[in-house]
């Protein structure tokens, strides 16, 4: 059977004429007919075709009330939720016969009317809709009956919130009532769940003990959907009070680990994760467990595959001692994976990367980075660089496989290595100046801003070791005006630089043509305002007209020590937390807490209880065989109630960059200078800003 | 907890929607191509999902379909809603045969029925095709009130709602059978110089249940964790004759799989749907040598030519043989004049996918066969462009032989009332999986 030829546009009145046609004579030939000329009214509606359709409404109500076969029924139902918000006019016929549906002896009938009810946003619907949901609930109906009716309850919710607590207390005794299904239990559970959940004026839902136990007991008899809707209902509702309760927990949870749907174990290990909190060791068998089943899931499409990753890389960041041990081949770039999954399993990759296993995976980062794709091969030289900053002890390594790929002499990959080369200078003052030499031999093939002004901050630094710097620099300095905002204030900084260093008639030169053209031919007010502070600064040392501000003290404020950097690989606890409970869920995949991206979900956070441990990353983790552990762990710290961090969110803003950066410059306050400014009256202020030849 | 499930073609544009609540309007699909367009610059394969305006479009891709979600919620289950959408494919399969725009636009009326029974207000409801199957039709069916041939009532499926919700009742064979195949799948990632990086195998049982009434069926595997409680040192080696139990890393099981029951008590039982299903996974990593193991030298004459020398050698047993070896070697994409000089098999240039496939039907355990190659290149040439380093693929299926060793000790098949006699029947093979490829230098 083919419905494409009645895929396109038709007119109200084509359509019409073929249903009265038909209607003259009630043929079984014309019942196909009709119901064709029906099936096109809803391909229209698919199609947009609105304004036309409209038109067709009193039809559609004489068909309801004659026609007996279900699917024109279903088709009825259909028309009436797309077009009825718009024709208030024929709303109130149809409601009759939706009532009337509603009392049908067909089951699947009553489903639609039920649906449609609680779907049209009219008040007279609305009103049905309570009174009806409430019977069904309270009737002897059918399962699939029922259901639907719990899940109206989320509709009705969204529209009138008010009304909704006599229903709940419904759902609550559904779920106490022992005998009930056990399917209807479970959509019930769940739909309480997302209620309390989406609303602001209402707690987290919470369980009793045998509740939560009787709930988990009932899992072998749900189908996978159901399964994964009780896991999840459960995080957080119920907070085990001791922590023999949690292992008996996470005992009950840990086989559905080896469920085949996704969601359930992905549920199953949010729900684990969540029990973690509340126990006071792990056993080593748990952690193995845990990781063999996230790298099965790795097998799975691409999406899910990419969902997966993106957790583990969750995981990973959570504890000081990860929960998942396994093995980094796994993570190993295939040619042909999606991007989007090459560059979570590099970060990971990166996450992973320790003294033990770095030669490994450098060598699958050189060979990424000679990838045929350019955005997977930058993104490995990168990740090569942050990990020499990162693992200080195997910083030589990384430095070698960066010097070697340099070799090529692939321009972007120049770009890429002259970028993090200078934070690998910047940590290890003294140690790679040998590579210098070779760096600055592509100074011509730099392009891009970022590269570049890595690039003359590498020249400026090592000026020592390199005679020719100036001639160098010229490479930049000479186009000042067509370079970017970001390059200028680099070129701007070490031309001051290099004369505050050795006041030649060379630099001073550069220094002055610099400054000059920043200060009359560049728009930029930051850029001119910078390169302002900078002449006034060195006029005010050169006139040493009795200020306490030596040339000495300019070196000092123009060419300081720069502070040391560190990488950063934690995120806030509260954040991880929050996190931790979202497994699975996009927060989980953008890595940002619930309430930063879209406020009006609540925060998820780990109910009270004298179980809960304080400080997660204090787990004991023990080998399987020694089931009695020491008695000195037991340290449930009751007086430390002090989990909130005053620390800011950190945010990961993009998600396909390394989960973390190089912390930017900061420049030092400088308390020694502050006697000198703002002394001036601003008539001198005036009279300098209008100075040609400040110094020389 | 989707807000609604749209398909839309290959450019974005939507087909055929149903929206389960009404918290995102209608209009928002309208702004999906173009975000399409906007990420597809970025880089040429789109991440699965996208935010815009707060609204998160959660997508996979079919043939040339996009099955799409949105949501406003951030705490929405990812994982249930992709595994949902997966699932929904593999549905439509079982009605349309191939889920393209166009079956699709001809078969919405039906598509639109399974859409509100598979998932009501964005929570997934069935999904075993069987069980839809039974009242989700191309027939029409009465109403009761006017039905006069009871034929024809549609008849409430109970058993959704029913502890056995994959299995209908009264389900009658004359021959009753179980097929059992063990399916391996080897997936390898091996460096030019022939060291392995990473090696796994993901094993598949499938089932396919030809039997009567509410059978009880029980599984017995050789898997050490099944058979022997205590953990004395597996020695496993495929090679030898005498296989010891092996121990399987991780098992996945059907929703029909008691799990606590194998939790506690290591045993396999189920009551198994009607027809084929996926019974079990499993996955190994421990390390095994290639099964076929090749040398590939490829000597770029730049502007002149290339040669490539290639041996294949089958490290399986003498009595195993490999079936449909394909051996795929990447060549630059402005190759052409090739000379091939081979003893085995056939050799084709595949000038669209910049390879040469050499095919061996048949590729006996232990024999070693070599291949030639020469093409010309181009005496001029662009830029110098970087060099795309692709793998060599190869892919070949052994039939009676599993890498792990696994073995079905028994399927015993129990049904309480029919008692009848029944006939289990398994079948092993190992093939290669979607990456075992071989890295050229």
């Amino acid at each position: 059977m083919s419905d494409q030829r009645l895929f396109s546009k038709y007119k109200a009145y084509e359509i019409k004429s073929e249903l009265q046609q038909v209607n003259l004579k009630k043929h079984r030939i014309s019942a196909v007919k009709r119901k064709n000329a029906l099936k096109k009214i809803i391909a229209n509606l698919t199609m947009g075709n609105f304004n036309e359709m409209a038109l067709l409404f009193p039809d559609i109500l004489k068909f309801w009330q004659i026609d007996d076969d279900v699917e024109v029924r279903r088709i009825c139902h259909h028309y009436l939720v797309a077009m009825g918000p718009t024709k208030s006019a024929y709303l109130k016929d149809a409601l009759q016969l939706v009532l009337k549906d509603l009392d049908s002896g067909t089951e699947e009938v009553r489903i639609m009317a039920l649906r449609t009810l609680s779907s049209i946003p009219s008040t007279d619907y609305l009103n049905e809709a309570f009174k009806s949901v409430k019977s069904v609930l309270q009737s002897s109906a059918s399962p699939r009956l029922k259901k639907t009716a719990i899940h109206a309850i989320t509709k009705l919710d969204q529209s009138d919130h008010n009304r909704i607590w006599p229903l709940l207390n419904i759902l609550r005794r559904l779920v106490d009532e022992i005998k009930e299904d056990s399917s209807v239990q479970a959509h019930a559970l769940y739909v309480m769940y997302r209620i309390h959940e989406a609303n602001e004026d209402m707690k987290m839902m919470t369980l009793e003990r045998d509740t939560c136990f009787r709930m988990l007991e009932m899992l072998p008899a749900l189908n996978e959907w159901d399964h994964s809707l009780v896991l999840e209902s459960m995080i957080t509702s119920y907070a085990p009070q001791t922590h023999s309760e949690a292992h008996h927990l996470i005992e009950i949870v840990l086989p559905q680990l080896q469920h085949v749907n996704t969601s359930v174990i992905l549920n199953a290990l949010k729900f684990i994760m969540y029990l973690i909190n509340y126990v006071d060791y792990l056993q080593e068998g748990l952690i193995k467990r845990l990781s063999n089943s996230i790298v099965t899931l790795l097998n799975k499409p691409p999406e899910l595959q990419f969902l997966v990753l993106r957790n583990v890389i969750l995981l990973l960041l959570s504890r000081e001692e990860p929960l998942l041990k396994v093995d980094v081949s796994y993570f190993f770039v295939e040619f042909n994976d999606p991007i989007y999954i090459k560059d979570t399993k590099l970060e990971i990759l990166y996450l992973l990367a320790k003294h033990a296993n770095l030669s490994q995976i450098l060598q699958e980062l050189k060979e990424y980075a000679t990838d045929i794709d350019i955005q997977m091969s930058r993104k490995a030289i990168r990740a090569i660089g942050n990990l020499a900053v990162k693992l200080e002890h195997s910083a030589s390594e990384c430095v070698a496989v960066l010097l070697e790929l340099l070799d090529f002499g692939v321009e972007y990959i120049v770009q890429e290595i002259v970028s993090v080369f200078k934070n690998i200078l910047r940590k290890y003052p003294g140690q790679f100046e040998s590579c210098v030499d070779k760096l600055v031999q592509f100074t011509d093939s730099v392009q891009e801003p970022e590269s570049r002004s890595s690039m003359i901050w590498i020249i400026t630094q090592h000026s020592s070791y390199l005679p020719n710097y100036l001639e160098l620099f010229q490479i930049f300095s000479s186009n000042f005006q067509d370079e970017t905002l970001e390059v200028q204030f680099s070129i701007l900084n070490s031309s001051v630089k290099f004369f505050v260093r050795s006041p030649t008639e060379a630099t001073e030169k550069l220094c002055v043509d610099i400054l000059r053209y920043s200060t009359e031919k560049i728009d930029n007010p930051d850029l001119r305002d910078r390169a302002f502070m900078y002449w006034r600064l060195l006029s005010a040392a050169q006139q040493n007209n009795g200020l306490p501000l030596s040339i000495e003290t300019v070196k000092d404020i123009v060419d300081g020590d720069l502070p040391l950097i560190t990488l950063n690989t934690r995120l806030d606890p509260q954040v991880l937390e929050e996190l931790e409970l979202n497994i699975g869920s996009i927060a989980s995949i953008y890595l940002k807490p619930v309430s930063q991206v879209f406020r009006l979900n609540k925060t998820k956070v780990l109910p009270k209880s004298p179980a809960l441990n304080l400080d997660r990353d204090n787990i004991d983790i023990i080998a399987d065989s020694s089931s009695t552990r020491s008695s000195s762990v037991v340290d449930l710290r009751f007086s430390a109630p002090s989990r909130t961090s005053s620390s800011p969110i950190k945010k990961m803003d993009d998600y396909d960059k390394p989960a973390e950066k190089v912390n930017s410059l900061k420049t030092k306050k400088r308390s020694s200078s502050s006697a000198v400014k703002l002394t001036r009256k601003p008539s001198v202020l005036a009279r300098k800003l209008s100075m040609r030849r400040p110094f020389a | 907890m989707a807000s609604c499930i749209y398909f839309c073609d290959s450019k974005g544009r939507s087909i055929l929607s149903r929206r389960y609540r009404d918290d995102i309007s209608p209009s928002a699909i309208e702004k999906f191509p173009s975000l399409l367009v906007d990420s597809e610059q970025e880089s040429n394969v789109i991440p699965p999902c996208l935010t815009h305006n707060g609204i998160q479009y959660l997508f996979i891709q079919h043939n040339d379909l996009y099955v799409l979600t949105m949501t406003r919620s951030l705490s929405v289950n990812v994982a249930q809603v992709f595994a949902f959408l997966y699932k929904l494919v593999d549905v439509l399969a079982e009605y349309v045969k191939t889920v393209e725009e166009e079956s699709i636009r001809d078969n919405f009326v039906i598509i639109y029925e399974l859409l509100d029974e598979m998932m009501d207000y964005g929570i997934p409801q069935i999904t075993e095709t069987k069980m839809l199957k039974q009242y989700i039709t191309q027939k029409s069916f009465k109403l009761i009130k006017s039905a006069k041939k009871s034929k024809n009532v549609m008849r409430p499926p109970s058993q959704l709602t029913k502890s056995v919700s994959w299995r209908p009742e009264g389900i009658t064979y004359k021959k009753n059978e179980a097929f059992l195949d063990v399916i391996e799948s080897i997936n390898m990632l091996i460096t030019a110089q022939g060291q392995v990086l990473r090696s796994e195998i993901l094993g598949t049982v499938k089932v396919k249940s030809h039997l009567s009434g509410m059978p009880d069926l029980k599984l017995g595997l050789n898997d050490k964790g099944i058979f022997t409680s205590d953990g004395n040192a597996s020695q496993v080696d495929s090679s030898t004759q005498k296989r010891s139990n092996i121990e399987l890393e991780d098992l996945k099981f059907h929703q029909c799989v008691r799990l606590s029951k194998f939790e506690n008590e290591k045993i396999i039982t189920f009551i198994p749907p009607d027809g084929d299903f996926e019974l079990m996974n499993y996955r190994l990593s421990t390390p095994i040598k290639p099964l076929i193991w090749c040398d590939v030298k490829i000597q770029v004459h730049s502007k002149s030519r290339i040669e490539i020398h290639c041996r294949a050698k089958a490290q399986i047993k003498k009595k195993s043989t490999a079936n449909n070896v394909e051996i795929l070697i990447p060549i630059p994409d402005d190759a052409d004049s090739p000379k091939f000089k081979y003893s085995h098999g056939s050799v084709k240039w595949v000038p669209e996918k910049s390879a040469i496939i050499w095919k061996l039907k048949s590729f006996p355990g232990g024999k070693e066969y070599s291949m030639a190659a020469q093409l010309g290149l181009p005496s001029i040439s662009d830029l110098e462009i970087p060099k795309a380093k692709r793998p060599v693929q190869v892919k070949f299926q052994i039939p009676y032989f599993t890498t792990s060793g696994i073995q079905v000790r028994y399927l015993k098949i129990n049904e309480p009332k029919l008692q009848y006699q029944s006939y289990p029947w398994v079948r092993y093979i190992t093939e290669s999986g979607d990456d075992y490829t071989i890295r050229t230098a």
